[in-house]
């Protein structure tokens, strides 16, 4: 399944390259479209453009992705803060893509990077044998970035040690790494530049150090509040996935109604209308979770049932998603059955009653 | 008339508070130098003119206009320096021409007309038209301001003019009319024309007909100027962009405006206004989302990246006091950003969305809330104007300002709050002129309330049940929020016809609200309301109209408001005069009210849920009164409260309540209270009942609840007993009685818990754990605890 998963720059070849065609603004040096063609490829066009239409990428705030692209077309880094599953990193692909040509350039953050997978390493058996040497040195995907004048992406930044940081800070404001072992430095072409992604839930935001703060323009990502706003999203993402990986059946629109709805008012911990309190479960319901529950209801009512997504195939699918997180998100989601789910009309009375069955079995 | 002599003078086309249009007017007129100019305003109020440009005038300034034949209504023209009308006007006090208005009359402006008044919003100019129509100020001229927003907010608008916008990929009209007509720097010629190309698109959407009866009677004037003999070629007019367009088109029909009515009887003065009103969001007139901003550029020579530099640098110092780490570099990459961002949206220049998006990803990195909480207000800012002294100003404003001035209370358009110590004859005054306004429904002052004079006792101070009231009510302070808004001086013009002094305004509402007092209660409020604004007429009059109305009340809450405003007014002779009623007055009618509300609790507390909800009120205040005031019969209520306790014909929250409050004030002992609890949460009741009760008992006070062992021990049996299949129907219940408690509450709720399960002796262990609010080790403890833990999680 993993190989369906194409970057993004090859999945949009053809809304990239006519994009490029007809793209007659200025570029900043080393982009591949000019800022409005890439807010355009990350928007979406309403009409085609070449003969090619031009999908939205991100659903959202437009100023908000402005303000990203204004930001990379500057010598400031960019950095993505949201919750988890706001398409944080999914916007920051996009503009690799769009911008550099390619959203390969990528450092995944944890707290084990090491300053060698920041900056460069050595295949060992050719240093052995040949001594230092540019053949024997294995640049780093931010090496390339600044050698290729392209975009390096580095994922989770606040996850890393504050070593890791540091170095990302003289790498930001020097735009140069040294390689002393071969006496010699790159610097970046132009055209180099960083998106970083951090999660506000990791709280590692705040300790970030004011130096490499400062080298950072930030857009926060909001979590999307608007109900029809994320069925939108929902049910758009859940059709590509399905055409992408071509498994699944496609599910009643109300019936994605029925799971944004659920995950916004568990996420706020009051139902749309105001009126009734539910409990918060302790992890995180992104939108990103419910694309998944969704197509997820899909494979199984393709593989299990009768190939008609029922709200028994969105039990089954969210409470994969919650179970596995902890046993008292079950306990919320229960809870919220019997005192929202069980008082509403339609697909929510189907939804109850799978509910109850699968949760006190 | 000669309608084409109408080209012959100098048309000029603007846009209320346009800086913009302010620039290239005041270059047009340099250029033209007409010796009149005529300006859209109602040309009634010419004669304001000479106080409008008076070196003693500051703008923003406003000219009221209001009806004084009864009827409401009222209407306000504001200016502001950058306002067009306002430099046409000062320029030609510069340069020795004459100035005068054009526009119809006050009168005809709030004369009614097809339903609404006919008004004087223009056509090219959403903002007014939407946040400031007249027919809202009809009704509710001086409150008028509050309320018109939060309309507008309930009701927005898609019109013709966030079309317009949005076809042209802007989010709003302002942000539209910013990167259009103030950001470009134009000369007088080319600004005329786009903003005349502008205007035509309007009107060709549809003219209202009073728009084109405008421009008639202005074109009428216009005419007549210069049959009087004055050369077409020395007149200027200065009116909005769709009146000039008709000019320029020739597209006026001069017999239309007799279709506009008779006008009113109106009068009209100049009273200061304020930046925050300007602002598009509070007020009148759009194109002001930021009036200190465009105060700035306008000073600057319409130069609005200035502007936005300096208030960027503003906003720096001020994160830098607030202990941010805010550079110079971010500063001015702030700015850069906010450029490159109106590049990327094809604009001329950084509008106020730019300058607003891009110091958040800067300077504030990615948090809105610093640039919502101050970048924001202070693009607003708060300046009022003043309006110089050879405006004549009524006996209510006099009175207003002369106490505001000599008392010291603040005197800006933004909210400040202050207490007043009640021991000082000095703010017992100010307390009075402060009651005065409110009751008077003058908007400036509002009341926070009275609290003890050591502060934290406050909360306190109502539970004690052996309160030394006379000692209680000598320390009284009053806290208090005051805010000037031109809406006080339009309230304080308006007022006069219902007196000449605030004081005759108060009695005079008072006095009709007496009139419509629909029970004891609503009597007992102008009572209390009279005392504290020192009415003395109407205070007699309240005294008897309560005395008269509790014979025949038979409302529980109004009964109990009697008692307690009447109770209210027998200690209250220490902070201030209630004039010539003496306790032998008060103390019957406190009495009367009190024992007739005694025999009516029981029917009050037999309602649903809802029903009871005001009631519960009722008995807590009737239980204050009869534990703080001797001259009350305290046992008749020990007797109905008891009786609602015990019995099982009420609603059960009424009892919970009234078993609370007697185990409070120690008419029930332990032995008793548990008896009840046990017999209410007892296996037999219903748990909905049961679970009701809980929550009218917890309500009194969850912590003294908590910590009675036997109270504990029925309600963990109960919690226990339920059968799982009720205990989800009574969970909402259950989830609302346990939220009373905070977290000092839970901690005795679980500590005893442990100790009726018997598990007392790891108690101690487990209160160690609680307090480091370690779960995981409590649970690992042991299986009764852990039990005991996942009983009461379900609910804490
Ligand atoms: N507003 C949105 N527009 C488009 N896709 C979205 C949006 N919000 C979430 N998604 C989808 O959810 C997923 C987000 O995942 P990801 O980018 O990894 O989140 P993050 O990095 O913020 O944790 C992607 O598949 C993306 O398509
Ligand atoms: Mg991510």
């Amino acid at each position: 399944m993993t190989d369906i998963r194409l970057p993004a720059e090859v999945k949009h070849k053809a809304e990239l390259e006519a994009l490029a065609a007809s793209d007659n603004a200025p570029r900043p040096p080393g982009w591949r479209l000019s800022p409005r063609a890439v807010e355009t490829y990350v928007m979406g066009s309403d009409t085609p453009v070449g003969g090619v239409l031009i999908t939205p990428k991100y659903i959202g705030d437009r100023a908000l992705v402005q303000v990203a692209i204004a930001t990379l077309a500057s010598d400031r880094a960019l950095m993505l803060v949201g919750e988890p599953g706001t398409a944080k990193s999914w916007l920051s692909e996009h503009l690799a893509a769009a911008i550099s040509g390619t959203s390969g350039l990528i450092v995944q953050g944890t707290a084990g990077t090491s300053e060698e997978q920041l900056k460069y390493g050595w295949n060992y058996a050719l240093l052995l044998a040949e001594g230092p040497s540019q053949k024997a040195l294995v640049p780093s995907p931010i090496l390339r970035a600044m050698r290729e004048g392209k975009f390096a992406r580095l994922e989770e930044i606040t996850r890393t040690s504050s070593e890791i940081q540091d170095a990302l800070i003289s790498i930001l404001s020097e735009k140069q790494i040294a390689i002393p072992e071969l006496g010699e430095g790159v610097s970046a072409a132009r055209g180099f530049n960083i998106i970083a992604t951090a999660n506000t839930r990791d709280r590692g935001v705040n300790e970030m150090s004011a130096a490499l703060k400062r080298r950072f323009n930030f857009v926060t990502i909001p979590v999307v509040e608007d109900l029809e706003q994320e069925i939108r999203i929902v049910t758009r993402r859940e059709a590509e996935l399905r055409s992408d990986y071509q498994v699944g059946v496609e599910p009643p629109a109300e019936l994605a109604k029925v799971l944004v709805t659920l995950f916004q008012e568990l996420r706020a911990g009051v139902t749309k209308d105001g009126k009734t309190k539910v409990k918060q479960p302790g992890s995180v319901l992104s939108t990103a979770e419910a694309i998944s529950v969704l197509f997820n209801s899909g494979i199984l009512a393709q593989h299990f049932g009768d190939g008609q997504v029922t709200p028994e195939d969105l039990v089954r699918s969210l409470l994969g998603a919650v179970a596995k997180e902890s046993r008292d998100d079950v306990k919320a989601v229960r809870e919220y059955c019997e005192t929202v789910a069980k008082g509403r009309a339609g697909l929510w009375k189907e939804f109850y009653s799978a509910a109850k069955r699968r949760l006190n079995p | 008339m000669n309608l084409d002599l109408l080209r012959s003078v100098h048309v000029f086309p603007i846009r209320h508070h346009s800086p913009r249009s302010s620039a290239a007017l005041r270059a047009f007129l340099e250029h033209t130098r007409p010796s009149l100019v005529l300006v859209e305003g109602p040309h009634d109020a010419t004669h304001l003119l000479a106080a409008l440009v008076d070196p003693g005038t500051k703008p923003p300034v406003a000219i009221l206009g209001y009806r004084v034949d009864g009827e409401q209504g009222s209407s306000l023209w504001p200016f502001a320096t950058y306002s067009p009308e306002y430099v046409a006007v000062k320029w030609a006090a510069e340069r020795g021409a004459r100035a005068e208005f054009i526009d119809i009359a006050i009168g005809t402006a709030l004369a009614p007309h097809e339903g609404e008044v006919v008004g004087h919003e223009d056509l090219d100019d959403p903002g007014s038209e939407e946040s400031w129509a007249p027919e809202h100020e009809a009704d509710e001229p001086a409150a008028a301001v509050a309320q018109v927003q939060e309309e507008e907010e309930e009701a927005p608008r898609v019109n013709v003019y966030q079309a317009c916008a949005e076809a042209r990929g802007f989010r709003s009209f302002e942000e539209f009319w910013e990167a259009s007509f103030e950001a470009p720097a134009y000369d007088p010629s080319s600004f005329r024309e786009a903003l005349i190309a502008y205007a035509d698109l309007v009107r060709a959407e549809g003219d209202r007909l009073v728009h084109r009866a405008r421009d008639a009677f202005m074109a009428r004037q216009v005419l007549e100027r210069i049959e009087q003999g004055i050369a077409p070629e020395r007149i200027a007019v200065v009116v909005g962009a769709a009146h000039a367009a008709a000019f320029a088109a020739g597209d006026v029909d001069l017999s239309l405006d007799e279709c506009l009515p008779a006008p009113v009887p109106v009068a009209a003065t100049l009273i200061p206004y304020s930046f925050p009103r300007l602002a598009e969001q509070l007020g009148y007139g759009a194109g002001n989302r930021a009036p200190r901003y465009y105060q700035r550029a306008h000073d600057a020579g319409c130069d609005f990246q200035r502007a936005t530099l300096e208030v960027l640098v503003e906003f720096t110092e001020h994160l830098r006091l607030r202990g941010f780490m805010a550079s110079l570099a971010d500063t001015i990459e702030a700015y850069r950003l906010a450029v490159r961002l109106a590049d990327i949206r094809g604009k001329a220049g950084p509008g106020l969305d730019e300058v607003r998006e891009a110091t958040i990803a800067t300077l504030c990195r990615g948090d809105a809330a610093h640039v919502d909480g101050f970048l924001w207000p202070a693009m607003i800012g708060k300046s009022v104007g003043h309006v110089a002294s050879r405006i004549g100003r009524t006996s209510l404003q006099e009175e207003f300002w002369r106490e505001v001035r000599a008392r010291r209370l603040p005197a800006s358009d933004a909210p400040e709050s202050f207490t007043l110590q009640l021991t000082n004859e000095t703010e017992v005054g100010t307390s009075i002129f402060l009651h005065r306004l409110r009751i008077g429904e003058v908007p400036y002052p509002t009341y926070l309330g009275t609290q003890r004079g050591l502060g934290g006792r406050a909360a306190r101070a109502k539970q004690d049940a052996a309160l030394d009231t006379q000692a209680f009510l000598s320390q009284v302070n009053e806290a208090w929020e005051a805010q000037w808004t031109p809406a006080t001086d339009v309230a304080l013009v308006e007022k006069i016809v219902l007196g000449d002094t605030l004081e005759q305004v108060v009695t005079r509402a008072l006095g009709e609200r007496l009139a419509n007092a629909g029970g004891a209660g609503d009597a007992a409020d102008v009572l209390l309301d009279a005392v504290l604004t020192s009415c003395p007429v109407t205070v007699s009059a309240a005294l008897r109209a309560c005395d008269r109305l509790a014979a025949y009340d038979d409302d529980l809450p109004s009964l109990a408001r009697t008692t307690s405003n009447v109770s209210y007014l027998v200690s209250f002779g220490s902070t201030r005069s209630r004039s010539s009623v003496g306790d032998q007055v008060l103390v019957p009618l406190a009495r009367k009210s009190f024992d007739r509300a005694v025999l009516r609790v029981r029917q009050a507390c037999t309602g649903d849920d809802e029903a009871v909800a005001p009631i519960k009120g009722a008995l807590r205040t009737l239980h204050d009164l009869a534990t703080s005031r001797p001259y009350l019969d305290q046992q008749a209520w020990a007797e109905a409260a008891r009786d609602i306790a015990e019995t099982f014909t009420v609603n059960p929250a009424c009892s919970g309540m009234c078993c609370g409050l007697l185990y409070l004030a120690q008419k029930l002992d332990e032995d008793e209270v548990s008896r009840i609890v046990g017999l209410r949460l007892g296996a037999i009741g219903e748990p909905l009942a049961a679970a009701s009760f809980l929550d009218g008992f917890l309500e009194v006070n969850a912590l003294v609840m908590v910590k009675s062992r036997p109270v504990v021990e029925a309600l963990d049996a109960f919690l226990a007993g339920i059968a799982p299949e009720r205990f989800r129907e009574t969970l909402p219940v259950l989830r609302r009685a346990f939220s009373r408690l905070g977290t000092t509450e839970r901690r005795y709720l679980l500590e005893n818990v442990l100790v009726a399960r018997r598990i007392a002796d790891r108690a101690e262990a487990a209160h160690i754990v609680l307090l480091e609010q370690d779960r995981e080790r409590l649970v690992a403890m042991s299986d009764e605890l852990s039990a005991a833990m996942d009983d009461l999680d379900e609910l804490l």
